[in-house]
């Protein structure tokens, strides 16, 4: 059994050593950086500055991001690595664990991981945004480098040498021919050291040609426990005394109320205890009543026979449609929403354009479906209130947590399981509130079981989205201004409100709904104005789904972008790398984004040679281009993909046969790792664009459960081809990117093929069909 | 002048009437007392459970599985609700009194030992075919079985159903008296499948349509019917499958509970296979096979794996990609082709082919619809495989989609009407069992 | 009601209602979680375990239905979960989030046995019920190929040797 196995099996954390250590032998100072001897084993902690975030001044309050990452060497050699970020499939406990290693020098069959608790000691815990290997990479080299460093001076110390004449590989400090272990010299050595933060910043780390890890093949620890069935997740977490509750969930998001509820069918069900009604003073659950049993099957059968009068609230007939149009108004509507940045000469390169082209985009609302539905095990032991789930933002969700259940924030701890799937569900921990509130409320721990039905209708679906798009050519066919109009449900708004940076006129946005849209192209003057969908905010709580705005800001501007090149008469990749400059503000600057624009053009170039771009194809079938910077401009991941379609003109289906993607995301720490996270990613963006999607009518999604929402399966997956730019530059994120090209080069691959455009997804064959006859 | 005529047809109806009786008054036979099972040689007790087991007597005349041959099993019929009598050698509730005599009277004749008629849905009308020594192994082997003290309860026949004499009136007209007859046209171990099938085996009881009265439709032998619930198919060549019922395949069925080109024993016929034909010997069931081959018109053994691959093939050509498919083809490529595709040219009787099963092809969707809502057991089909049950996972609607993409892609029948309330129908219907 | 039957070569009772899905008599009363709850009608394949050998969906199928029967999940597949499947998932690097993958694997063991050397169409269809939301899909169709072989070639040598495989 895994160490991590072995972790989840004590949930209280009574007995794991690094917390102990951590406690009794390490006072960590703001600003400082400390090693020490603690207790049997040697504890190096050190405590770092916030790294920014997507729009960081502005929006980060300094000091609440303020992760505090750490390892520790046992004195049999073994290095105990804290994994704060959820894992979730992205093997992200390896990639970090890799990077400490590779500057410790450690010996990798010697590394575990263990994935930490919430105390507010880790820090900021947020898993999202593909930002832990990049916010990480450097403040976790530096850990290990001066690990090393400590081990050297207390090695050559033990060995009776000079530090110069040591060096160390493979957790041993080696002095010519005499060596010492790591684990004996914890064991053996006295280790009191302590740097100051401007130490810490000063630590050289390795030159790239002396990574030994970093940028190797490897294996993810997380995965032998995943085949075996060891691996823990929210849904097998268990305590003693613990009942199983079902939530009944009213018809609307928000506002419901219940009138009356009567369980007098439920109770012939045996097992069946009773249904209790939740009061929630932070409003994440209006109205929501939760069946209690002794068996989670008997609380299924038991909530069928629970009947609840529920009085709805405002948005019970709010329908996608409804969405839409609000969306359409909203854009028409010049007043509202956020200038993402200053837009002057906008409105003159319009005026004085040649031509003016403009397009309007959709995308509908698309499902999480996390193949584990949503879940919480919520019980209070010693006066702290022990919340056991997958979660990926357990800094969002405790202050929540502590309000529903009115105790300070300290008096609540999340107990993160593995992920049965992320996707950004998870970054929203609503689901554990109804499971705290059934618990506190029936005095005794309370298992919170979400059916996938019930998981569908709480969903914080990814939002629909309407776009339009504007382009101002001169003469010569040669862009001169753009606009980029979008608006949709802002989760962030909804959620994280002070996560919402301020846009040029003053008004607040939110950056991961409209990420994206300040692309790498240069147009000439160039206006993005995001505005919230309030409609879709009050139907249902919108949520960050899988790259979030990226989503569809790219399907809209890099559909658009294909169009314009048709429009102008250019070849789609040839009329991109011509606006792909390199100059001005995509110009890049170290060390996130050096080379700009240019680094998007190399990508682009590549995957033109591996697609075989230009090449004769049969009838109908086509490719098509798109490119993107990932998520955010401050971390771009440089994408661009290939796809090839065919398109069958009779039935409008619409055949994925291949994608090509060539991506460059900087220094890639887990090949393998970031390969599959590329092949999810990118299926995951065709899978929106060909095969799910869903609406909603009288306030709650149509598609409630897989016999009718269908993401992709195995028989759908086209043929891949994948490539990574070799590089050395500043690890970016993988979970995401490619999920953003995916989309749009499906859509300009079926213009390329049959020469009709669709511009909303999903892209349905009788969409096809329609366009084919107009 | 009118009350002579009046006197001359009461007269007549008498004279009618007594005629009748003398026709339907059967004499009671004398009780014995309990017989002793020592009488019997083992042998003659292992030959009568063989032919019990052809006879299925078990399955009608069992309703607690720890009291068997006890009796009390509902039968629903057209006229009111027969239960099945106890038959263990019990003197009081059983037919321990009954001797040999009055059991090969009731066997052949279909009448009690008191001398009342008994119901056809006790199918005398075949076994009366069987021979005088088959009759006494039977009688052994019953008499041998644990007396269980078991009342039934009481028909529920409607006026005038109810009249047992009348029965005497039906047996004139459906009722044949007489030994199999060997047809000497056939072979020796045709006529030895034909003899159980149609004596002891009564296999038409199911198979065979019935007429108004309830007896069996001798125009329309073998055209299959629905019995108890279940759709029990035509076993001549008008059954609709892809392939007919070849020797090897019948006897595969009929020796382990499924046929890779038909399908497997589901319901009444699953007893059948797994109590009734469990101790028949292999002789036995290639004579069935044999003899069932022939009433099918079956063609040779490569013929039939021709078209079987060919109605598989045919269905992989009309699949569809994920995006077109309809709900139906969609819950099927999702929900069971996981365990029911096969290649073309190796369906496996474990993986049963839905372009070949019988229940796709059948007149009626009973049979469909009722394995789709509650699935296959243990006890039914091939030994050890089972099938769950959808009625929790998908709604009437979905059953419905499901039934008629099946339909309509795996047979070249006409669609079933009205479906979607046949699996309303269905659905409490078989939960309730 | 009790119900009998063997669970990973052991013979277990579960005194529970005998209408709970063996899913949760699995993952609440027998402690093995490795069968994951996804979607409670059949579609996703999450749950699938084998009953006597073959894949079922044990969301959708009430524990008295396997009364008697002989049932393997992921924990009993291999008991040092070292069958061929596991290894090449390992090997190929497969799972993601993994919650659905100990449904893959069971699925691909029972699929092995009808189709031993499998191509991308008998994998599709046999499949085709398991979904992975992490969409790692060309790896389980890698993983499945490469234990197919390595199962294969160990069978060959077996006939050869004329010793049994061992299972």
């Amino acid at each position: 059994m895994s160490k991590f196995y072995r972790y989840l099996n004590q949930p209280e954390g009574a007995n794991t050593k690094p917390n102990q250590d951590s406690d009794e032998g390490v006072r960590v100072s703001r600003r400082g950086f400390l090693i020490g001897a603690a207790g049997a084993g040697f504890t190096l902690a050190f405590f770092r500055a916030g790294l920014s975030f997507a729009q960081p001044e502005e929006v980060v309050n300094e000091g609440t991001f303020e992760p505090t990452i750490w390892y520790h060497i046992e004195p049999d050699g073994r290095i105990v690595v804290n994994i704060a970020e959820a894992e979730m499939g992205q093997h992200v406990g390896t990639a970090l664990a890799r990077i400490v290693a590779d500057e410790l020098e450690a010996d990798w069959s010697m590394v575990e991981l263990n994935h930490v608790d919430s105390d507010p000691k880790w820090g900021l815990m947020v898993t999202g945004g593909s930002w832990s290997v990049w916010e990480n990479f450097t403040p976790l080299s530096q850990a290990g480098a001066a690990g090393r460093k400590a081990l050297i001076e207390e090695g050559a110390r033990l060995l009776d040498v000079r530090p110069d004449q040591c060096e160390a590989r493979n957790s041993q400090v080696i002095a010519g021919d005499q060596s010492i272990s790591y684990g004996a010299i914890v064991s053996r050595g006295d280790l009191t050291r302590t740097y100051t933060a401007d130490d810490l910043k000063q630590m050289p780390i390795k030159p790239a040609t002396q990574r030994r890890l970093i940028g190797r093949e490897s294996r993810a620890l997380d995965i032998p426990d995943k085949t075996d069935g060891a691996s823990r997740y929210g849904l097998d977490a268990k305590v003693e005394g613990m009942v199983y509750g079902r939530p009944l969930i009213p018809p609307t998001r928000y506002g419901a109320t219940i009138n009356s509820i009567d369980d007098s069918d439920a109770k012939s069900v045996k097992g069946y205890q009773q249904t209790i009604v939740l009061d929630d003073p932070t409003d994440t659950v209006p109205g929501w009543a939760v069946v209690i049993a002794d068996s989670f099957h008997a609380a299924n059968k038991a909530a069928a026979k629970v009947k609840v009068d529920w009085a709805a609230g405002d948005t019970a007939d709010v329908s996608e449609q409804d969405i839409l149009d609000h969306g359409v108004n909203l854009i028409e509507s010049l007043d509202k929403g956020s200038i993402m940045f200053p837009d002057d000469g906008v409105d003159e390169a319009f005026n004085s354009a040649a031509d003016v082209f403009e397009q309007d985009y959709i995308t509908h609302t698309v499902l999480h479906v996390q193949m584990e539905p949503v879940n919480a095990l919520a019980y209070e032991k010693d006066g702290v209130w022990e919340i056991h789930t997958g979660n990926q933002w357990q800094s969002l969700i405790i202050p929540v947590l502590a309000k529903a259940l009115g105790v300070k924030e300290d008096k609540v701890v999340m107990r993160t399981y593995m992920l049965g799937g992320g996707f950004g569900r998870r970054l929203n921990g609503d689901y554990a509130v109804p499971a705290a509130l059934a618990s506190q409320k029936l005095g005794k721990p309370v298992k919170l079981v979400f059916t996938r039905e019930d998981d569908t209708r709480f969903d914080s679906p990814r939002s629909a989205s309407y776009q339009r798009m504007r382009m101002a050519f001169d003469q010569n066919s040669k862009p001169t201004g753009m606009e980029h109009h979008a608006t949709a449900g802002w989760p962030t708004e909804v959620m994280a409100p002070f996560f919402m940076p301020k846009g040029a006129n003053d008004e607040p946005y939110d950056p991961f709904s409209i990420q994206g849209a300040a692309h790498w192209y240069s147009v000439g003057p160039h206006r993005v104005r995001a505005i919230s969908n309030d409609l879709a905010n009050a139907t249902f709580r919108p949520g960050w789904l899988r790259s979030v705005g990226s989503g569809w800001v790219n399907f809209a501007l890099e559909s658009f972008m294909d169009e314009a090149a048709r429009h102008a008469k250019k070849d789609p990749i040839e009329f991109r790398l011509e606006l792909l400059k390199a100059e001005g503000k995509n110009a890049g600057e170290a060390p996130n984004s050096v080379g700009g624009a240019s680094r998007q053009a190399n990508v682009l170039r590549r995957v033109r040679e591996l697609s075989g771009w230009g090449q004769d194809l049969p009838e109908d079938t086509g490719l098509g281009v798109a490119t993107s910077y990932g998520q955010e401009r401050n971390m771009p991941t440089w994408t661009a993909c290939v796809a090839r379609v065919h398109v069958n003109r009779d039935t409008g289906h619409v055949k994925l046969e291949k994608l090509t993607l060539v991506t460059d995301a900087g220094t890639v720490v887990h090949p393998d790792g970031a390969r599959a996270q590329v092949e999810g990613a990118a299926l995951w963006g065709a899978s929106m664009a060909l095969h799910e999607g869903t609406r909603y009518e009288k306030g709650e999604p149509v598609d409630r459960n897989l016999d009718t929402y269908t993401p992709m399966r195995i028989r759908d997956i086209p043929e891949m081809e994948l490539e990574f730019v070799e590089s050395t530059e500043v690890p970016v994120g993988l979970g995401e990117p490619a999920t953003t090209v995916t989309g749009p080069a499906i859509a300009n691959a079926i213009h390329s093929a049959i020469g009709v455009r669709i511009r909303e997804i999903p892209i349905t064959p009788t969409a096809v069909l329609n366009a084919l006859q107009t | 002048m009118f009350k002579k005529i009046l006197g001359g047809l009461l007269a007549f109806g008498v004279l009618v009437l007594a005629i009748f009786l003398l026709i339907a008054w059967e004499s009671s036979i004398e009780p014995v007392s309990a017989s002793n099972s020592d009488a019997f040689s083992k042998e003659q007790i292992n030959r009568g459970e063989v032919l019990a087991g052809l006879g299925n007597c078990e399955t009608c005349h069992t309703t607690d599985p720890n009291k068997p041959l006890a009796g009390g099993r509902a039968m629903p019929t057209p006229f009111g609700t027969l239960y099945s009598t106890n038959i263990t050698p019990d003197p009081k509730t059983g037919i321990g009194q009954w001797s040999e005599e009055a059991f090969a009277r009731a066997m052949r004749e279909g009448v009690a030992r008191s001398g009342s008629h008994l119901f056809p849905a006790f199918p005398y009308t075949h076994f009366t075919k069987m021979s005088d020594d088959d009759i006494s192994d039977l009688y052994a082997y019953i008499m041998s079985q644990p007396a269980i003290q078991a009342e039934p309860p009481e028909n529920t026949l409607e006026f005038p159903f109810n009249i047992r004499l009348l029965l005497a009136g039906w047996k004139l007209l459906f009722f044949d008296e007489g030994r199999y007859e060997t047809d000497t046209s056939k072979s020796d171990v045709w006529n030895r499948g034909a003899y159980i099938a149609e004596g002891a085996g009564h296999c038409s009881a199911c198979h065979t349509p019935r007429n108004a009265l309830g007896a069996e439709d001798a125009g329309k032998a073998w055209d299959g019917a629905i019995i108890n619930n279940w759709y029990a198919p035509a076993l001549n060549a008008s059954n609709p499958t892809p392939s007919s019922w070849t020797e090897t395949e019948a006897y595969e069925y009929l020796r382990n509970g499924g046929s890779r080109f038909h399908g497997v024993a589901v319901g009444s016929m699953a007893d059948v296979v797994h109590d009734g034909l469990k101790q028949a010997p292999d002789n036995d069931l290639r004579s069935l096979a044999v003899w069932l081959s022939d009433l099918a018109q079956a063609s040779d053994e490569q013929q039939a794996s021709k078209r079987s691959a060919n109605a598989i093939r045919a269905v992989h050509n009309t699949q569809n990609p994920s995006v077109m498919m309809d709900e139906g083809e969609r819950l099927f490529t999702y929900a069971c082709a996981a365990c029911h595709y096969n290649e073309a040219d190796s369906p496996s009787a474990l993986r049963p082919d839905m372009a070949l099963n019988s229940a796709i092809s059948a007149p009626t969707p009973i049979n469909l619809i009722r394995v789709t809502l509650n699935g296959v057991s243990l006890k039914e089909g091939l030994p050890e495989a089972m099938m769950p049950g959808f009625s929790q996972a998908l709604s009437d609607r979905q059953i419905t989609s499901l039934l008629t993409y099946l339909r309509a892609t795996h047979t070249d029948q006409p669609a079933w009407e009205n479906l979607e309330q046949h699996v309303r129908d269905q659905r409490p219907q078989t939960q309730a069992q | 009601m009790a119900t009998e039957f063997e669970l990973n070569g052991q013979a277990v009772t579960v005194d529970i209602e005998s209408d709970t899905p063996l899913l949760w008599a699995l993952r609440d009363d027998l402690d093995l979680t490795g069968t994951k709850y996804g979607c409670g009608i059949g579609m996703c394949g999450a749950c699938t375990v084998l009953v006597n050998g073959r894949a079922i969906r044990s969301c959708i199928t009430p524990v008295e239905a396997v009364s008697g029967a002989s049932i393997t999940t992921i924990e009993g597949l291999h008991p040092e979960g070292n069958h061929p499947l596991q290894k090449a998932w390992v090997e190929t690097q497969t799972p993601q989030c993994g919650y659905c993958q100990s449904g893959q694997i069971m699925q691909a063991a029972a699929m092995l046995k009808d189709f031993p050397d499998p191509t991308d169409d008998q994998i599709n269809h046999a499949m085709g019920g398991n979904l992975c939301r992490c969409m790692a899909y060309v790896r389980i169709r890698k993983a499945i190929k490469m234990a197919a072989e390595e199962m294969n070639a160990r069978d060959n040598t077996a006939q050869e040797t004329g010793a049994a495989a061992d299972e």
